[in-house]
């Protein structure tokens, strides 16, 4: 398990992460959220020993040294490999720092480019691939040594929409092995495709920490979405409705400020009668995102 | 320490594989190469044209000159008529028609032009030998008469080799040494820098100190570049040593290697000495400035500009020997022989020269060993900063984040 306590860091004036603390446990997936510099970054390169900072740091319940570094698998925000190597080289060069025979990582090569359909051959130089297989050969070395925990900094950045597929796939098989992982993301639709729990910066501070449910139900079931022959002027002067959004024809998304209302606008919309749909749902993590990076107490 | 070996072998096998590694190593045999294949196609062809033939009556006389003279005569030729011909198609210079009597020998040489001078002088000296076999003969004297008569002067030549060649194997050894420094301490600041510039330049770096350290990332690189300088220096030495060899036997330059025997010893154990470990040294120090130099660039791109630190420190160094290769016991000389960057050019000048005593020699490899370890651990300290900081601001902004990275 990695378990950071009371992390924080300070750059001259500038104080990056403030008492920051959560766990992540083998076989669990937490996304890390925030906007750029809420200190993200700054609490992967804490783990990873980059930085100097205080509080604890702990994996299985010991410090984060070189020979943990072996069961890491990094994926750094800036995608990088080294041009003039071959696909097979640089694989195994990356493995062989992680404490990997050359022997027992070649045979598995192919497996890992076809899994990946990288279209490419071992023996290609990594300057004469393209961008998009340049990116699968180094989520390739991350996840080849099969680390016991997963770091990647905005995996899914770049990527079109089959790989981000592949990669969530990838990310999917590794929590089924056992992985501890942590990713950070704009996207909030792939940490609530895949996360079991989040972490929300904000300026340094943690604003979200929890099960993905837990977080969403925080903010209760303020929003409703309807499909009615009612006009948007008249569901706008229902009691307890602050905003109306039409997403269709006929079809709304009411914001409550107050989520027992649902119950009044049920019976006021259907006065007894057939209604085509009537869903009473927490916010989306978008909208959690939204909301929390607007707040001026968060 | 195997992640240590996997960086260094990794640094040495990209080097050793690449055009320009195998063209630094090869490309000084195959100017040699070329040197003695160009000077044994001009010896060999000018020797065809210029060999003679010897045709005699008497088959003992041709042959006994024919065996002191194997070198400038075309042996297969053996008759007047092929001697013409042959001299005709210019394949011979000229040929010599040999003929003794009972009282004299004589010899008529027909060429294009006057016999060479040295060919001339041996069968002016082979013509008397037997000229005055055959007086000895017909003036029928006693043995012991005959033994007086062949009395011959003695000239005796005792060279003194040392007084001789000493200083100017002084002079050869200085140059060849600060030669040898300066080629290869610009090379290799130029690849070191250039290497760990272009990785940095990747953004490769925050996976590699994922994996390991940045001091055994920065050892294994300095390590990595040292195997390669090493396997070029053995190189060298295979291809000088078997160079050397070949050229003591071939032909045309077997005589100036001869002829310049003792110097050539005094000059390979001028450099075969202390020096060698200052050349070591002083390589090991420029490749941690060339390392970090390199490691102070911000793009892949600048790489090239990275080793200019490294590379104009050593031309500093390497300069300011010049007005000193006559007077190595100056003040500056002695000074900078204990200051580190310049202690591998100034110190070998003295020790070339004589003029440095044991403890001397041992007090300036101290300061230099304990720069090295100094500069080791303390940019092995500050590496991962360096390496990590990859904005493109300005040089002193990045050392100076660098610096306090932490």
């Amino acid at each position: 398990m990695l378990a950071i306590q009371h992390l924080s860091k300070q750059f001259g004036t500038l104080k990056a992460l403030s008492d920051v603390n959560f766990t992540v446990a083998q076989g669990e997936i937490m996304g890390l959220i925030g906007q750029n510099g809420s200190g993200k970054s700054t609490t992967f390169h804490s783990i990873l020993n980059f930085l100097k900072y205080d509080g604890q740091i702990s994996w299985n319940n010991a410090p984060i040294t070189e020979a943990v570094f072996d069961e890491i698998g990094y994926l750094p925000e800036e995608r990088s490999l080294m041009p003039k190597l071959t696909v097979e080289q640089q694989i195994i060069y990356l493995a062989r720092l992680k404490n990997q025979s050359a022997k027992l990582i070649r045979p598995q090569i192919d497996g890992w480019l076809k899994k990946f359909s990288v279209k490419g051959k071992r023996t290609d130089k990594i300057k004469d691939l393209s961008k998009g297989n340049q990116q699968k050969v180094q989520l390739i070395c991350t996840l080849i040594h099969r680390p016991k925990l997963l770091i990647l900094d905005e995996p899914f950045s770049g990527l079109d929409p089959v790989n981000v597929d592949l990669l969530e796939q990838a990310i999917i098989e590794a929590k089924q092995q056992g992985t501890a992982i942590i990713f950070s993301s704009h996207d909030m639709g792939n940490v609530e495709a895949l996360c079991d729990r989040l972490l929300m910066l904000k300026l340094g501070k943690v604003v979200l920490n929890g099960r993905i449910e837990d977080v969403r139900n925080q903010f209760g079931k303020d929003r409703l979405f309807v499909t009615t022959d009612w006009e948007e002027q008249r569901l706008k002067q229902l009691e307890h409705v602050v905003e109306v959004t039409r997403l269709a024809d006929k079809k709304y998304l009411l914001k409550l400020d107050d989520p027992v209302a649902g119950r009044a606008i049920f019976h006021a919309l259907t006065q007894g009668d057939y209604i085509e749909e009537f869903s009473q749902q927490a916010p989306s993590l978008d909208e959690i995102f939204r909301m929390k990076v607007s707040d001026q107490d968060a | 320490m195997r992640k240590l070996w996997v960086i260094t072998i990794e640094t040495y096998l990209r080097q050793v594989k690449s055009w320009s590694f195998v063209m630094l190593v090869v490309a000084p045999f195959l100017m040699i190469g070329l040197s003695f294949g160009v000077g044994f196609l001009s010896a060999n062809s000018s020797q065809s044209g210029n060999k003679i033939a010897v045709v005699s009556n008497q088959s003992t006389l041709r042959d006994q000159f024919i065996k002191e003279n194997k070198d400038d005569i075309k042996k297969s030729i053996s008759s007047i008529k092929a001697a013409k011909t042959a001299f005709k198609d210019e394949q011979i210079a000229g040929y010599i028609v040999l003929s003794s009597d009972s009282h004299q020998v004589s010899a008529i040489f027909h060429g294009g032009r006057s016999l060479e001078s040295n060919i001339n002088t041996k069968l002016d000296s082979f013509l008397m030998q037997q000229q005055q076999r055959l007086n000895l003969i017909n003036a029928k004297l006693s043995p012991a008469q005959s033994n007086t008569l062949q009395q011959q002067p003695q000239f005796k030549q005792i060279v003194q080799k040392k007084t001789g060649n000493a200083k100017i194997a002084r002079l050869i050894s200085f140059w060849v040494m600060v030669l040898m420094v300066y080629m290869i301490l610009i090379t290799y600041s130029s690849v070191t820098a250039q290497e760990i510039a272009s990785e940095k330049g990747t953004k490769i770096m925050e996976i590699i100190f994922s994996s390991t350290s940045a001091y055994k990332y920065f050892a294994g690189k300095i390590l990595g570049v040292l195997l390669v300088i090493l396997t070029q220096l053995i190189s060298y030495g295979i291809g000088g040593w078997g160079s050397y060899l070949i050229a003591q036997h071939a032909s045309f330059t077997k005589e100036i290697v001869a002829a310049n025997h003792a110097l050539l010893d005094k000059v390979v154990s001028n450099l075969l000495s202390i020096n060698l470990v200052y050349l070591f040294l002083g390589v090991i120090l420029y490749t941690i400035l060339a390392a970090f130099s390199g490691a102070l660039v911000a793009k892949a791109e600048d790489a090239s500009k990275a080793a200019q630190p490294a590379i104009y420190l050593v031309m500093i160094a390497f300069f300011a020997t010049f007005p000193f290769q006559n007077n190595a016991d100056a003040l500056v000389v002695k000074i900078m022989s204990y200051v580190p960057f310049f202690s591998s050019f100034f110190m070998p000048l003295r020790i070339i020269d004589q003029s440095v005593g044991g403890w001397e020699v041992a007090a300036s490899l101290v300061v230099l060993v304990g720069s090295i370890c100094l500069l080791i651990q303390y940019i092995g300290g500050i590496y991962e900063g360096l390496m990590l900081q990859t904005d493109d601001s300005s040089f002193w902004k990045r050392f100076k984040r660098g610096v306090s990275y932490h």
